[in-house]
């Protein structure tokens, strides 16, 4: 790789890390200075397309740069997961400020608390939706959530007076199929075993474009996409790992997992796959296509009757992603990772997949502690490697000190 | 209790069941007047705590009142013992035979597995069922899930199940029915069940809202689950059975929703345990006659007193409102609190009756009101949507009952009611409603035992000056 490709794509990778690394960025208050609004949403079941055909700039919720969950612990129990407590916390702090509505989604028990805490504690926006999400897949599901989709858009229509043609709906679905297709060739060149991008790298990447103009992002997807181009992080005896969860959105924790002597090559979590996997199909209807891949994307453990295709997709991955071992993650009191890395436990045992399983608080630290754990799990994928191929390498039983895999 | 649980056979618990405590306390029930004495003389032998000498007879003894509790009442539960003996040895016998065998998770009940004549089973019958061989049961079935790397956070009735299938107590399902509601852990153990067993699931998802395109969503589902069981079980729905089974429903649900408005009066003329365990017999055993027969014998033991204008218990001094899950190993609470303070639970989360009244006339009414009446059971209907579902009932019920308290069974299974306690916490104040705030495990008494709730209930009352 020559020096000036060097300097320009750390140039960007910079870039990427400044707007991860907040919940505001300049794209976005310069759209929103030139008079577009934000609309604030939940989740991976969200149809951005609506949001954005109705002339505003959908941003993921995040809990970025979260100062701690003093606030937040007011209105969630220290039962409920870290991810709500801090993001309710920067609500009740007025880091969302800038938002003009909010769309909540029945994902989890916690998430979906944060509706009425939040109408509770009538934070601003006025704006708040409940956009529900069907449990499952089906004919039955499928037609449910497209008559979802049908009220959102008539209420976001009715709310903010606007209109959302077919025409400029249809506009929207090539642009978040561009903003996917790109996103994709990015994440599929972790195939090779340069790796051009880190799992770390990837996630900050991840932050900014969900929460910038989809059109920006995609000018800045083109350009990240050319410059990373033949770059490789690829070290000598790295470890390639896949990497599922839910809400985690440090990088810095990512990075922890990697500088120990690895490189997240592939994985499913809610800002990675889950947000590009699945194009919108162009050629029919555009609700009910919305509603066929917002439902049949990659799934996560809130779909009851998917959990086969999630172990699927795993299983599919590490074998073409040539994945050395799998990290699994939870955060504390989620029932539904909770469940999923039950699977992913007794799953991977059967395919002979060394996982580590962990259980962890959203901006918890305790980096000590957990790199201690991956360290002696990576020694043990290492250790299997140099001697019997079938040794089974345990999970790390880090939050479940019985378990049996 | 690790060893012990080590040595429990094939099936124990539920055979234990059959054979020695519901049966002997089904016959003994023949004649509630003799055992009520029986009770009573006994009662300083068991009442206090569980040790080695009571701990197989306790359980049983306090959940048909202790000695406490009116013979007519006890009556009652003599037809609602018997219908869960029934099923227990039909969910074993088709086991046994090969025969098909449907799971129904708890937030359902099995009317439309009556109509496809196979056997159900309650996958979360032991919570309460597992406590006659000692309470130790339950928990060690929760840790057993546990120890096999079940999420702890997982609620631990439906852990329980998983703790249960390990163990080899429940008998193996042909197929499982399992729903979306009314939390993330029913959501999170059923897929577990199902990966574990690996027969066909059926997955309800219960809808968001409760309005009219809720409910016709809830009403596909049914139907999508008619056309599940039609392949699963190379049959057809017999029509005819399932009107029947409703129109029994629909004589359970006149008759409890009587004893609630009856409830009402002050003082109050029923026990809310009759109602809870009512649910517990509509949950395992809805499809037998005799669930009726209990209902039914609810209902005339709190008319009788209804309409003599006398209460539960002689001297009322305060109406509790118990709001989320009532206490599974600790079922004795309401005639403890009856018994030692004259405190009367008037109505709760899952005893309150708001289900509806089935049109039997087609197949569409049929599954239209039933999945509707579904949607209303108890825990079901508050637990599954925004919290108005839970503060507007709370709200109701305190107009209703007139209650002087409310006591939050602060399970920690049921996140969602955590994160909507402040909510509740607000509503209360501002209605200025003494409130306890109970921190439990509604199944695992190694969380708070019973003695802790037993003392945190009466530093509540004295410090309220009703004890
Ligand atoms: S981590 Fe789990 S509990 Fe927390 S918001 Fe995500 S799905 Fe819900
Ligand atoms: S008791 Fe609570 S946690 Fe358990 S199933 Fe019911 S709602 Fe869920």
């Amino acid at each position: 790789m020559n020096e000036r490709n060097d300097t320009s794509h750390m140039k960007i990778l910079e870039k990427i890390a400044g707007i991860a690394a907040s919940e505001r960025n300049d794209y976005l208050m310069q759209a929103k200075k030139s008079g577009k609004k934000v609309i604030g949403f939940f989740c991976s079941y969200v149809p951005e397309e609506i949001i954005h055909a109705a002339g505003f700039i959908p941003y993921r919720m995040r809990a970025v740069a979260s100062s701690g969950t003093e606030k937040g612990d007011i209105y969630f129990s220290s039962l409920n997961c870290t991810f709500v407590r801090h993001c309710f916390d920067k609500a009740l702090k007025g880091d969302f400020d800038f938002l003009d509505g909010i769309v909540f989604l029945n994902g989890c028990d916690h998430t979906r608390r944060l509706y009425d805490n939040w109408r509770h504690a009538d934070i601003p926006p006025e704006f708040r939706y409940m956009f529900v999400a069907p449990h499952k897949v089906g004919t039955t599901a499928e037609k449910r959530f497209s008559g979802e989709i049908e009220v959102f858009k008539k209420e976001l229509e009715r709310y903010f007076n606007v209109t959302i043609s077919d025409e400029t709906l249809a506009a929207s679905i090539k642009l978040y199929n561009r903003r996917r297709e790109l996103l994709q060739s990015i994440y599929e060149a972790g195939k090779s075993k340069e790796v051009p991008l880190r799992g770390s790298e990837f996630l900050r990447l991840m932050l900014a474009l969900t929460a910038m103009p989809v059109e920006d992002s995609i000018a800045l997807l083109e350009e990240f996409k050319g410059e990373i181009q033949g770059r490789s992080t690829a070290r000598p005896g790295d470890l390639r790992i896949f990497l599922a969860s839910g809400c985690v959105e440090e990088p810095g924790h990512l990075e922890l997992i990697e500088e120990l002597g690895a490189s997240i090559v592939a994985n499913n979590i809610c800002l990675g796959t889950r947000n590009f996997d699945l194009a919108v199909s162009e050629d029919d209807e555009p609700v009910p296509s919305l509603a066929k891949r917002y439902l049949y994307h990659l799934s996560c453990p809130r779909m009851m009757n998917t959990s086969r295709e999630r172990l699927a997709y795993m299983q599919d991955t590490c074998r073409e992603f040539q994945v050395d071992a799998i990290i699994a993650e939870k955060l504390k009191f989620c029932d539904l990772w909770g469940g999923e890395l039950f699977l992913y436990r007794k799953e991977s045992r059967k395919l002979g997949i060394p996982l580590l399983a962990l259980e962890r608080e959203l901006y918890g630290g305790s980096s000590g502690q957990m790199r201690t754990r991956i360290q002696a799990f990576y020694e043990q994928v290492r250790n299997r490697k140099s001697t019997a191929d079938d040794l089974f390498c345990a999970a790390g039983d880090d939050y479940q000190a019985g378990g049996k895999n | 209790m690790f060893s012990r649980k080590k040595q429990l056979r094939s099936r124990e618990l539920l055979k234990f069941n059959i054979n020695h405590r519901l049966n002997l306390l089904y016959v003994a029930l023949f004649v509630p007047r003799l055992l009520y004495f029986i009770l009573r003389i006994l009662r300083p032998f068991y009442e206090r705590k569980e040790n080695w000498l009571n701990k197989t007879w306790r359980y049983g003894f306090l959940t048909i009142g202790g000695g406490v509790m009116h013979p007519a009442e006890m009556r009652a539960y003599r037809a609602g013992i018997k219908a869960v003996i029934d099923n227990f040895k039909t969910a074993l016998a088709a086991e046994r035979n090969n025969e098909p065998l449907a799971w129904v998770e708890w937030i359902l009940n099995a009317e439309i597995i009556e109509a496809f004549d196979i056997a159900s089973f309650n996958t979360e019958s032991l919570n309460i069922f597992g406590n006659t061989m000692g309470s130790e049961y339950p928990p060690a079935l929760i840790a057993e899930a546990e120890s096999q790397g079940v999420p702890v956070e997982n609620c631990s009735a439906v852990k329980l199940s998983v703790g249960s299938y390990f163990l080899k107590q429940i008998p193996e399902p042909t197929l499982i029915i399992a729903a979306s509601h009314p939390c993330d852990s029913s959501i999170s153990v059923y897929q577990i069940l199902e990966y574990l067993t690996g027969v066909p699931t059926f997955s309800y998802d219960a809808p968001y809202w409760k309005d009219a395109t809720s409910y016709e969503y809830f009403t596909m589902n049914t139907w999508d689950l008619i056309d599940f069981l039609e392949k699963q079980l190379d049959k057809k729905i017999d029509w005819e059975k399932l009107r029947e089974v409703l129109e029994r429903v629909n004589e359970i649900n006149f008759y409890l929703r009587e004893v609630c408005e009856m409830n009402r009066a002050v003082p109050c003329p029923g026990t809310m345990i009759s109602l809870a365990l009512t649910w517990v017999i509509r949950e395992v055993a809805v499809r037998s006659p005799l669930a009726v027969s209990m209902a039914k014998g609810v209902y005339e033991a709190t008319k009788y007193r209804f309409d003599k204008g006398v209460g539960v218990v002689k001297n009322e001094r305060v109406r509790v409102l118990m709001w989320f899950p009532p206490i599974g190993f600790f079922t004795y609470i309401f005639k403890w609190m009856e018994h030692e303070f004259g405190a009367v639970v008037v109505a709760d989360f899952i005893g309150h009756i708001s289900t509806i009244h089935i049109n039997t006339e087609t197949p569409e009414t049929m599954v239209h009101d039933l999945s509707r009446s579904q949607l209303h059971l108890g825990m079901g209907r508050q637990c599954h949507g925004p919290v108005e579902f839970i503060v507007d009932e709370l709200e109701k019920m305190l107009e209703d009952y007139s209650a002087d308290c409310v006591f939050f069974m602060g399970h920690n299974g049921c996140k969602h009611g955590w994160a909507a306690l402040k909510i509740i916490k607000d509503f209360l104040k501002k209605k200025g409603m003494p409130a306890l705030y109970l921190n439990l495990d509604i199944m695992d008494k190694r969380h708070t035992s019973e003695q802790e709730i037993k003392k945190e209930i009466t530093d509540f009352f004295r410090s309220h000056g009703w004890a």
